[in-house]
């Protein structure tokens, strides 16, 4: 079932100068979709976009099948939680416990209920120690830990990251990957995550790629990642696991292309048993 | 002359309930002329260490000397100014860092603020605008109408406008497209080998340590764990287990394979190298 989808939407933040052109995709209820693209492609814009933050000047953004408009901003935000580029742009709360008690508030969650969930999340992405810190003086690792954790908790059905993980530790990077994997397997969370790391794109369900505010390539990441020369020209990056291939032909062994990591480990295995 | 740190230690809010052991008693030296990598986990101190080297933090504890000054708790260095214009800090929220209602102005502020006139000042921002991959289009632009990253390139480009010999880098390729990230790890280098800067960058990114560092230094907990060579560093992968390091894609494709049975050298570093072995084994297997 088509979560969102998006038709012929277009913007401009000054009207002589549009950043987004005619962009049309959908999203399915409960994939992982990646957004990719050049710094200024348009991918923070179309995430305001969707969440109403700014408002199109043509276009439609329909979530389950209700069309987004005035009338219907907060039935919609009710569905759909955001991790900012930027976690101070977010941070509402004197502490951290604050900040996420303010977000379940909004989602009307009862007050009983509240301390039990702000200690669960927090203690989810290793916060517990800072629940009385101020958002804004923590490390900027932390912080982005702290913004992940509101939206978590306020348990929405859609999640768009922005960027959420690019200033955590590759092992603290890690571990919040497989919490948001692990929530995204028991519910049927919808996942947008605007990212730069190929790595992550390599493992989701549907990529999104965006150039100068056009959509590019749309599909699954091997429909999308095979692009190589097409990818690299659009200033991004290609799996790690297709430059090795490469390299294994230029010495002569060839191999199944494959954009993962563990997918290049199990052909080469495949190969060296055969011999 | 090496930048050293000298038992420095540095507690947020001092004194107050709030206080918060960020740095303990650390010492360091770093390489005069190379190019040095601090990395660590969230929270472990790496901007609470870098921001001393303008003397943007100052220490509770113990000292720290940076070209020909010395910084301690007390003794604020002294012409603080100049300081700020040879040793030049890029932070990680480059939002902080913007403040004028122009780039070209942005950019320019720091080269007028120590001396260079208008004029030359503006043409300055206008080659710097350029090397960090922004058209001349957005000289006239507001710096806080841009998007992430093109925020951060605009914060970077008004540090290399004051030409600093010390280059201090907090994340500058978080938030930068893989294109634009690799660049600026090359201008990095640029600026070290020609024209002999000193950097010091916290990363997150392995494979810029692998490609583009010479040292590498490891903070932990407000302690620094380890500080080696680069070679010798991801050559020893029990270290970086032991450290909780998620090594380079080509040590993790490399280890992997050794675990299933394939038997490569753990000193290759090099994805030509490395695939010369793979295919050697898989032919010769027997
Ligand atoms: N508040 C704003 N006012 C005017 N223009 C803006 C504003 N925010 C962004 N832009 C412009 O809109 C375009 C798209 O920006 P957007 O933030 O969506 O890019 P992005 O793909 O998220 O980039 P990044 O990878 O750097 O985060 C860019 O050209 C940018 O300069
Ligand atoms: N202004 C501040 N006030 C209080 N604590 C702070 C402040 N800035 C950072 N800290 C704390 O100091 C520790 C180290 O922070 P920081 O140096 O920013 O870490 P990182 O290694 O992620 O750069 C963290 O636990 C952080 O929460
Ligand atoms: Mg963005
Ligand atoms: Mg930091």
């Amino acid at each position: 079932m088509k979560k969102i989808q998006v038709s012929h939407l277009s913007f401009g933040y000054h009207k002589e100068n549009p950043v987004i052109h005619d962009a049309s995709f959908s999203i399915e209820e409960g994939s992982y979709t990646t957004i990719i693209g050049h710094n200024g492609s348009g991918k923070s814009t179309i995430a305001k976009l969707m969440i109403g933050l700014l408002e199109s000047d043509s276009g439609v953004i329909t979530v389950d099948g209700l069309e987004l408009s005035e009338a219907n901003i907060h039935d919609i935000r009710d569905r759909i939680g955001i991790v900012f580029q930027n976690p101070d742009n977010q941070f509402i709360g004197a502490s951290v416990a604050d900040d996420i008690a303010f977000g379940l508030e909004n989602h009307r969650v009862p007050s009983e209920q509240m301390q039990g969930i702000i200690e669960e999340f927090a203690d989810r992405v290793n916060m517990r120690k800072f629940l009385n810190s101020e958002p804004t003086k923590l490390s900027g690792g932390q912080k982005q830990r702290v913004a992940i954790a509101g939206v978590l908790a306020m348990k929405p059905q859609i999640i768009i990251f922005d960027e959420a993980t690019s200033m955590l530790d590759p092992q603290g990077k890690a571990e919040i990957n497989a919490l948001i994997q692990d929530i995204h397997a028991q519910s049927n969370l919808t996942i947008i995550s605007i990212t730069h790391d190929i790595e992550e794109v390599a493992h989701s369900d549907h990529v999104i790629v965006l150039d100068g505010g056009h959509i590019v390539l749309d599909g699954s990441p091997d429909e999308v990642l095979f692009h190589e020369q097409e990818l690299i020209d659009l200033r991004l990056d290609i799996p790690y696991a297709l430059k090795l291939q490469h390299a294994l032909k230029r010495q002569g062994l060839e191999t199944k292309p494959c954009t993962t990591m563990e997918g290049v480990v199990d052909e080469l295995c495949r190969l060296r048993l055969k011999n | 002359m090496p930048i050293t740190f000298k038992e420095l230690t540095h507690e947020y809010n001092a004194g107050t309930p709030f206080a918060y052991l960020a740095l303990d008693a650390i010492d360091l030296s770093i390489t005069e002329g190379a190019i040095t990598a601090i990395i660590g986990e969230t929270g472990s101190g790496k901007s609470t260490l870098v921001q001393h080297l303008n003397a943007l933090l100052l220490p509770t504890e113990g000292s720290l000397t940076v070209l020909d000054r010395t910084i301690t708790a007390t003794e604020k260095p002294k012409q603080l100014k100049e300081l700020r214009k040879r040793v030049g800090l890029v932070f990680q929220f480059p939002e902080y860092q913007l403040f004028e209602e122009t780039i070209a102005q942005d950019i320019a502020f720091g080269p007028k603020n120590f001396g260079m006139s208008e004029e030359e000042a503006l043409s300055k921002a206008k080659e710097m605008l350029q090397i960090v991959g922004l058209s001349e289009d957005y000289l006239e632009r507001s710096p806080f109408e841009l998007s992430g990253g093109q925020k951060r390139r605009v914060a970077i480009a008004g540090i290399l406008a004051m030409d600093p010999e010390v280059l201090v880098l907090d994340e500058p390729a978080a938030g930068l497209d893989p294109q634009g990230a690799k660049d600026m790890m090359e201008l990095f280098v640029r600026l070290n080998k020609e024209l002999h800067k000193t950097v010091l960058l916290v990363t997150h990114d392995m494979e810029h340590v692998l490609n583009y560092c010479d040292h590498v230094v490891v903070v932990d907990n407000g302690h620094i764990v380890q500080t080696s060579d680069k070679l010798h560093f991801f050559q020893d992968t029990s270290l970086l287990h032991k450290l909780r390091i998620n090594p380079p894609a080509i040590i993790r494709l490399r280890d992997e394979l050794n675990q299933r049975g394939f038997d490569l050298p753990c000193d290759i570093l090099d994805t030509e190298v490395l695939a010369k072995a793979i295919a050697d084994e898989v032919k010769h297997h027997e």
